[in-house]
């Protein structure tokens, strides 16, 4: 019995070129959506008139206004906090750390955190703020 | 003349869906995107160091102490100020004395907030060399 070879299915080219787009779209937001890493926890950074440009790159430790801490999103106490923080200086050495605490927070959790985390090496560390539309 | 009319190409998987399928992917990210306009101040300058060693800077005189009180009040030299009256004054000093340092000693209880209104207006009144002393124990 002789069977009929099966036609390969072939796309329209308007088809390829939209799901080109789709894929597009899906990362674009993808990786938009990742550039605020998230705590697990309620944090708004205090309010400046005078902040500069966030820089990109680095780790970003949240700290939340009851001294909550996550690193990258992850929750973690201080101590492993600053313990992961001098692991990866090692691999990283310029690497950058943007402290983004809540307004409320207590600065004696802020600042010996802080240099704590100076203290183990890392050399740019910048405090993140709201800009205040005046 | 009579021209043949050209058939319409017939589309395997229907178009429709397919679009409905996009804009509800970009309904969707777009929604649950977070955009937060943020800024930052800088806390420790891997060139601070290099910059302005301690005790060898240009700076005539002594540093400048602000102390600010757990309920962010600003205190120079005895006085208790408001952050506007700060800010003046410091302008005032720094128009004498360029190189002028401000230490900042905060009491620990006092929050993140009021710690950046004062960085505020300090550097707004034009200092440019502000170090935060790290107060000892959790007062």
């Amino acid at each position: 019995m002789r069977l009929k070879a099966r036609r390969g299915l072939t796309m329209p080219d308007p088809l390829v070129s939209l799901i080109d787009v789709v894929f597009f779209l899906l990362v674009f937001f993808m990786l938009v959506g990742r550039m605020d890493a998230t705590a697990p926890f309620d944090v708004s950074p205090p309010i400046s008139v005078l902040g500069e440009d966030l820089p990109t790159g680095g780790l970003t430790v949240s700290i939340g206004a009851e001294g909550q801490m996550a690193l990258d999103g992850v929750e973690l106490d201080a101590a492993a906090l600053v313990a992961r923080l001098a692991a990866l200086r090692e691999s990283r050495p310029d690497l950058l750390v943007r402290v983004n605490a809540h307004g409320a927070l207590r600065l004696s959790i802020l600042l010996p955190l802080v240099a704590d985390i100076e203290a183990a090496g890392v050399g740019d560390i910048v405090l993140v703020v709201t800009p205040n539309p005046i | 003349m009579q021209l043949a009319r050209r058939r319409k190409p017939s589309a395997l998987i229907s178009m429709t869906s397919l679009i409905d399928v996009m804009l509800i992917l970009l309904v969707f990210f777009m929604v649950t995107s977070t955009y937060l306009d943020l800024d930052m101040m800088p806390m420790v300058q891997s060139s601070d160091e290099a910059e302005a060693p301690p005790g060898t800077s240009a700076a005539a005189g002594a540093p400048l102490l602000v102390q600010l009180s757990a309920a962010g009040q600003v205190r120079l030299r005895g006085q208790v100020l408001e952050i506007a009256t700060l800010g003046a004054q410091l302008a005032d000093m720094v128009a004498d004395n360029p190189g002028l340092r401000v230490l900042v000693l905060p009491s620990g209880a006092a929050d993140a907030q009021a710690l950046v209104g004062l960085i505020d207006a300090a550097t707004a009144a034009g200092v440019t060399d502000l170090r935060v002393i790290r107060p000892e124990g959790g007062q």
